[in-house]
């Protein structure tokens, strides 16, 4: 199988890449509308006086709102977090398929992704430390520190490294007579 | 790098233009302003034996060690 052109494993994974993107956007903009729906129905509580929200004890919990837009809005923040990150391999793949994939901007590229999968892990945390504090009791939620999420972080960082060397490497390259 | 090019007095000397040189040798004008400038990082053997072939000199002609020499640093740093 060839590595570039039509019918190449790049062509193949810059197809996923796109249908990717384009899905992320109309989720980021579909979450941010239903946000903002919410945020302008929390001011009028009589709409959701219907919906009831239990903790585990069974208490009723009274402050409805915020457990209606926190959520939407982490989600909205989450998907436009994996939308930044998706953004930024496409430019890292558009580099690869115009052959030059130790371009110096990659380095930047690739340490945005590490810090947005870092952040997101964090966000996690930020928004179980959240939910623990709305609605006492709660145990569904994970909560458990995950050891992939900062491998994950970490191997981003370090194939950044390596690219900040190959960039390096492939400037040597060009000023060779 | 302590390494001064010559190239510019060689070619004075043997009254031949950058773009007539980079014709014979095969390299582009580009390529030998920056090897000119001191820019270039290296050279390869292909192309400092052709550089010799053409301008009908030794190396030692093209290139000089000079301790406090130090042209303009290049702008791209990583």
């Amino acid at each position: 199988m060839r590595a570039l052109g039509p019918g190449s494993v790049s062509s193949f994974l810059k197809t996923i890449l796109d249908v990717i993107y384009v899905a992320l956007w109309i989720g980021v903009g579909a979450l941010s509308l239903i946000t903002l729906l919410a945020v302008l129905l929390s001011f009028n509580p009589e709409i959701l006086s219907d919906v009831v929200f239990r903790a585990a004890n069974g208490e009723e919990v009274t402050n409805r709102g915020i457990l209606v837009v926190g959520p939407l809005f982490a989600w909205t923040l989450f998907v436009g977090a994996v939308l930044v990150i998706v953004e930024r391999v496409r430019k890292i793949f558009a580099t690869l398929t115009a052959g030059d994939p130790f371009h110096p901007d990659n380095v930047t590229r690739l340490r945005v992704i590490g810090l947005m999968l870092a952040g997101l892990e964090l966000g996690r945390y930020a928004f179980w430390a959240l939910s623990a504090w709305l609605l006492p009791g709660q145990q569904e939620l994970d909560s458990g520190f995950s050891l992939t999420a900062w491998f994950s972080v970490l191997v981003v960082f370090v194939l950044a490294e390596v690219f900040r060397e190959g960039a390096r490497l492939r400037r040597e390259a060009e000023l060779t007579i | 790098m302590a390494v001064r090019i010559l190239l510019d007095k060689v070619l004075f000397e043997r009254r031949m233009s950058l773009a007539e040189l980079a014709d014979r040798v095969g390299v582009t004008q580009a390529n030998l302003t920056l090897l000119k400038a001191g820019k270039a990082r290296a050279i390869r053997f292909t192309t400092l034996a052709a550089l010799c072939r053409e301008l009908d000199c030794q190396p030692g002609d093209l290139l000089q060690y000079d301790a406090g020499y130090s042209p303009e640093p290049d702008d791209e740093g990583f």
